[in-house]
């Protein structure tokens, strides 16, 4: 716990950081420091200050009171090109690339060297280049940046970071979007940083990775301090007791115990228009969770989304209890009981500024209208309220706009709405991404309840410990075909990650 | 109790405070032109019962339209048209009224028949509707961009209506038929259409246009905010992948505010140009698609969508035309009357996004946030 | 720091624009006219008002003479409006002009026909002339205006002077069936009637003022043995003296104008445009509020004013010749300023 006095300077040291936002106190006298060439985790739930803090580190936001050190001098961060001159970079978990631009281009962004206010593209390509090489992006800088895969673009954000000559690299989630192959890659490039005298301040729900990389873990809980690990002391459990306050038990599999293979869902030679030329065909039993694992860009949200009807129906059927159903819209679909939990929260899932009960409503208005298109208001709120209580949605009242709750929050908003419905086949497209570890074991929880109920249920997954531990049998994919299918007892990383990479079941 | 007041003010807040602008609009202009020797403000001459009918026929006309513009906004879109749809039912609904021999020479003059002018009503409104489908099909079905498929209604609406009437003018009086009783049901007042022209009274101030816009106000207000298909418009307008990844067919909801918009502008169409007598193509209901962008944005709509409501396009409507009023009453040269309209949006709008503390902040010395 | 300028930027605008706001209001002494229905004398003052068709420096010259009117007498004070061309603004602002007790406006319709019936509902309330535009069949009191035919004959005067010895000679304009251009037309050839002078045809360009050119150029190519050309519309006789002088026969081939463009007028007294007829705006504007201020104050009828039984006054154009261009021009300048 006094790891930080051991080391002689810090390169960076935040003392006593007090900020509240309306209504909120978002920061209690909170302590930070890092020094030089080492990477700390920071960890907690989502709104325990984490976001708050970085980005007052980052020049978004200015404290209420407290004192900010760099190299032992003090220093007011009053904007993120401030926070840029100090030697702070930020990587946000929502990329800041533009995707029209080359790489170069984007690594200069409104720094480009010119000429008379031309452009001068060579020089900036050679500015470029030793930044990719340090990042082992083995890549030419005048490429497009839309032709790289997501984990190639964290890169060159992070490449943009050190041309300004960052001193301090501050990494917001960023692996949320990331293939395993890549999220290893990125913790390689953390610790030649490291070795370069870099610190980094990585922020992460993934606690293996955490584990994996950091010097020492920082966790807030509330908007305070709870607590520091050292190297040693790093462990999942350990971490999870500083940042809910208890010892939570670890998501096990509770083994599907009503599965009836009579009855569920199967579709047969489905076509999605990413990979046109691959067939899918899979079955769930009801009261069976189906994990989907791959990697990004395997074809597995798309699959989804073809079942589900928001992508054109290009061949194959559907079947429900054996019956073949309507397809070709997401109305159909939901007529026949499929419904979507969909990857993208904010952008396909919810209407964010609508309140809960608009949201848990939108899918089901005609059940609460009358024969004229009225809607009966009354109706709406019962059913939204039955749904707040029934999934514990943490919110002050069934009027409050969604985009006023936190991410697990929101997740059990999307599920309300179609938990007050019927479901048949509930796809859950990574229904645990940016959700802190207490509402995922929420979410994991409620999963198991619904097929237990009778409900088929596929998960699409990035997060293998998720995968392994909730599927009662695991789909892997590969480049838009399903490359195996396997059985509890078959699970491993390993066997996963050969699938998801093409290798087939049989070897 | 007091809870729920406070959640009707906060709902409400942009409402509240455009109700609170026409109020001191009104104020002020009544105060302006008051009579002398008489202090009261209800005698003032804007107050007067002619006066009032003036303002409240305009608003009736601006509001139908600007109802249809709205809802538009509230899905996102934007419909540029509106002016020059205008004029072009203008051109054809008085085509509908006179004889052949009295229209220029041209082929639209050629291929429509003089009709009854109930007809011709029914017959425009159901032009407009169609105009209004086949704008809301590109915008809504083939997802071409609404500033761009509206733009080009605009330009061509215009160039059609004016190539039509051969850039000439088109006059309700060359019509052989007895148009007294729609003049009265375009222009006239309630007494006017009850009692054939011979009314007076306090039911002889209420001009129809402004029961119209009652009329639309209720039935466009039920539609939008009590029933499930104005509740599709908000979610489309928001966000228009979510709403359709909760199975609605958003294609269609946003198509039908085109259409909406299109039956607005036409059915408004119809008493602007009784109101003005004729039209002349090339002027006729020019920058009124951008009336009624201002009235929406003023009544608390927002171009990025999902934000709006039909009281709230009511009192944009009549901030916009109490304003043109009160620069007539006053006296101050008409040119005059785009800058103040320009610069009380823009005040308003500022004081909207930023609240009151916004303006006392830019006039303070010292700013009141900060370090 | 970013946000200071932002702050300094929107204060000094919206400062800058609520000044020029009151600054606006406040030039105009009409401002706030509800309370100015008495001067400082006390006397109640008569309110007239002169509402234009459109924006147009013709009717700058029309607003000097209302407003020379207005300071001739102390018991009048005069609004002058002009238009934007459409019936509904006209509507709006005469609806404005009655509420606040106008008790005379003259108007000048941009669509008499179409605009009867508000003409007659206006007549029910004040006292209604039409100027330069007439809608004959409303209950106006009378029109004052342009008698085309008689402008056309002047031209035609000066074509007279221009070619005594005769010749062929084109005439130019807009649009060839508006009801002035056949007027015009019309009173040029009965003018030249029975002279060696032959008026070859009319040449339109859709008032487009491009084509205007075209037209003069292709005509001299056509006829090498051109003596004249008339510019019906204002721009005319500047397009054909520009096409004139590109051949090289500046001041050989006569050109008679219309309107008092400066070009015109100054070519006059070069000698490259022989003459020009010019309305009198000035004299709508003056003898519109004369003639409203004797109806109402002095109890006069059209017939005590002269108004013929037609219910129409033609006031005369004005020929402008070699040597009193600079004079006119300098004219139309001060009304334009508002002298």
């Amino acid at each position: 716990m006094k790891t930080e006095l051991e080391k002689p300077s810090f390169a960076l040291s935040m003392r006593g950081v007090n900020k509240t936002f309306p209504g909120v106190k978002a920061l209690t006298s909170v302590d930070f420091d890092i020094s030089k060439g080492e990477v700390v985790a920071l960890i907690g739930e989502n709104g325990a200050g984490k976001s708050t803090l970085m980005n007052i580190l980052g020049g978004v936001h200015q404290p209420d009171s407290g004192e900010i050190k760099v190299n032992d001098k003090i220093v007011t961060i009053k904007s993120v090109s401030q926070a840029d001159s100090l030697g702070i970079g930020f990587v946000h978990q929502e990329l800041n690339i533009l995707d029209n631009l080359d790489v170069s281009a984007n690594v200069y962004l409104g720094r480009e060297p010119r000429k008379l206010g031309i452009i001068q593209k060579n020089i900036i390509a050679e500015k470029t280049n030793p930044f990719l090489k340090v990042l082992g992006l083995d890549i030419s800088p005048d490429t497009p940046v839309a032709k790289l895969s997501i984990g190639q673009q964290q890169l060159v954000e992070i490449a943009k970071a050190l041309s300004k000559e960052a001193k301090i690299i501050i990494m917001d989630e960023p692996t949320s979007s990331l293939t395993l192959s890549e999220t290893d890659k990125l913790l390689n490039v953390i610790s030649d940083l490291r070795d370069k005298g870099i610190s980094i301040i990585y922020i992460s729900h993934r606690l293996g990775e955490v584990s994996a990389c950091a010097d020492r873990v920082v966790a807030l809980r509330d908007g305070e301090n709870a607590g520091v690990l050292a190297k040693d002391e790093i462990t999942h459990n350990r971490m999870v007791s500083l940042m809910v306050g208890r010892e939570l038990e670890r998501t096990t599999n509770t083994n599907g115990s009503k599965i009836d293979q009579s009855k569920g869902f199967e579709t047969k030679d489905i076509i999605t228009s990413t990979y046109p030329n691959n067939k899918v065909s899979f079955k769930i039993s009801s009261g069976e969770i189906l994990g989907m694992a791959g990697l990004v860009g395997a074809g597995r949200s798309e699959v989804a989304q073809t079942i589900f009807g928001v992508d054109p129906n290009l061949g194959g059927s559907v079947y429900i209890d054996g019956k073949e159903i309507k397809r070709g819209s997401a109305k159909a679909s939901i007529n026949s009981g499929i419904y979507l939990a969909p990857e993208d929260r904010k952008r396909t899932g919810l209407i964010t500024q609508f309140d809960v009960s608009m949201n848990v409503s939108l899918a089901s208005l005609e059940k609460h209208s009358n024969g004229l298109g009225i809607i009966n208001n009354e109706s709406e709120k019962i059913t939204a309220n039955q749904q707040i209580e029934k999934l514990n949605i943490k919110t002050p009242s069934a009027e409050t706009p969604v985009i006023n709750l936190s991410g697990g929050n929101q997740q059990k908003v999307v599920l309300g709405k179609w938990l007050s419905m019927n479901p048949k086949l509930l796809i859950f497209d990574e229904p645990t991404r940016g959700i802190d570890v207490g509402a995922k074991a929420e979410i994991y929880k409620l999963m198991r309840q619904l097929a237990d109920k009778g409900v088929a249920i596929l998960m699409i997954s990035s997060d293998m410990e998720e995968v392994i531990g909730i599927s009662d049998r695991i789909a892997v994919m590969h480049e838009g075909k399903i490359t195996g299918i396997l059985g509890r007892n078959e699970f491993t990383e390993e066997n996963i990650m050969h699938l998801a990479v093409g290798g087939s079941s049989e070897s | 109790m007091n809870n729920s007041k406070l959640g009707f003010i906060n709902n409400n807040r942009r409402e509240l405070g455009m109700l609170g602008l026409l109020i001191a609009l009104i104020v002020i202009t009544s105060w302006g032109t008051r009579e002398s020797g008489v202090q009261a403000l209800f005698e003032s001459k804007f107050l007067s019962a002619d006066n009032l009918k003036n303002i409240s026929r305009e608003i009736g006309i601006y509001g139908i339209f600007s109802i249809g513009v709205g809802i538009v906004i509230i899905t996102a879109g934007i419909d540029l048209s509106v002016g020059s749809l205008m004029a072009l039912l203008g051109v054809v609904f008085l085509y509908f009224v006179t004889p052949p021999e009295t229209r220029p020479d041209s082929f639209l003059a050629k291929i429509i028949p003089e009709i009854p002018w109930l007809a011709a009503v029914l017959f425009t409104l159901l032009i407009g509707t169609a105009i209004g489908v086949f704008q809301g099909l590109l915008v809504g079905k083939l997802k071409l961009q609404a500033f761009i498929v509206t733009l080009c209604g605009l330009l061509s609406y215009r160039g059609l209506a004016r190539f039509s009437a051969d850039d000439t003018s088109i006059n309700i009086s060359d019509s052989s038929q007895n148009l007294e009783f729609l003049r009265f049901l375009g222009e006239g007042s309630l007494s006017d259409v009850l009692s054939n022209g011979n009314g007076s009274g306090f039911l002889h101030s209420i001009p129809m246009s402004f029961i119209y816009l009652l009329c639309f106000a209720i039935f466009f207000g039920v539609l939008l905010h009590k029933s499930v298909f104005g509740r599709y418009i908000f979610a489309a307008g928001r966000n228009e992948l979510a709403t359709k990844y909760s199975g609605i067919n958003t294609n269609i909801v946003i198509a039908f505010a085109y259409v909406i918009a299109g039956f607005c502008t036409a059915f408004a169409a119809i008493p602007f140009c009784i109101y003005t007598g004729s039209v002349q193509p090339a002027t006729h209901g020019a920058f009124f698609e951008l009336y009624a962008i201002a009235a929406a944005v003023l009544g608390g709509c927002s171009l990025r969508g999902g934000e709006g409501s039909i009281i709230g396009i009511l009192i944009g409507t009549a901030i916009l035309i109490v304003l043109r009023n009160m620069v007539n009453l006053f006296g101050y040269p008409t040119p005059l009357s785009d800058a103040i309209t320009g610069g009380v949006i823009f005040v308003g709008v500022l004081l909207d996004q930023h609240g009151a503390s916004s303006i006392k902040r830019i006039f303070s010395k010292k700013p009141v946030s900060g370090n | 720091m970013k946000l200071k300028v932002t702050e300094t930027i929107l204060k000094s605008s919206l400062l800058a624009w609520i000044t020029f706001l009151i600054s606006c209001g406040g030039n105009n002494n009409n401002g706030n006219s509800g309370n100015t229905d008495s001067n400082d004398s006390g006397i109640k003052k008569i309110k007239l008002a002169f509402v234009t068709n459109a924006t147009a420096d013709f009717w700058s010259y029309g607003k000097a003479g209302a407003e020379k009117a207005a300071s001739e007498h102390d018991d009048i004070e005069i609004e002058f409006k002009m238009g934007d061309g459409t019936a509904a603004k006209q509507r709006e602002v005469c609806d404005a002009l009655l509420v606040r007790g106008f008790k005379g406006i003259a108007i000048s319709p941009p669509n008499p026909t179409g605009q009867q019936q508000m003409i007659n509902d206006w007549a029910k309330k004040s006292q209604i002339i039409t100027v330069d535009s007439d809608a004959p069949e409303s209950d106006r009191l009378f029109y004052l205006g342009t008698n085309n035919v008689e402008a056309g004959r002047q031209a035609g005067e000066l074509l007279k002077e221009a070619l005594p010895n005769g010749g062929k000679v084109m005439a130019f304009v807009g649009v060839g069936d508006q009801a002035n251009a056949v007027e015009r037309y019309q009173g040029l050839k009965e003018a030249v009637a029975g002279t060696n002078i032959e008026i070859l045809d009319l040449r339109t360009d859709e008032a487009n003022i491009g084509k205007a050119r075209r037209n003069a150029e292709d005509t001299l190519t056509k006829y090498p043995d051109l003596a004249g050309m008339v510019g019906l519309w204002a721009y005319n006789a500047p397009a054909c003296l520009k096409a004139v002088k590109d051949k090289g026969v500046a001041g050989k081939v006569k050109i008679i104008a219309f309107d008092e463009e400066v070009e015109t007028l100054k070519a006059i007294d070069t000698g490259e445009i022989h003459g020009t007829v010019v309305q009198q705006p000035y004299e709508f504007g003056y003898q519109a509020i004369k003639a409203l201020r004797s109806i109402i104050i002095d109890n006069k009828t059209p017939q005590d004013l002269e108004i013929p039984d037609t219910k129409q006054k033609f006031i005369a154009t004005k020929m402008i010749r070699k040597g009193e261009g600079a004079a006119y021009l300098k004219k139309c300048q001060e009304w334009k300023k508002g002298g």
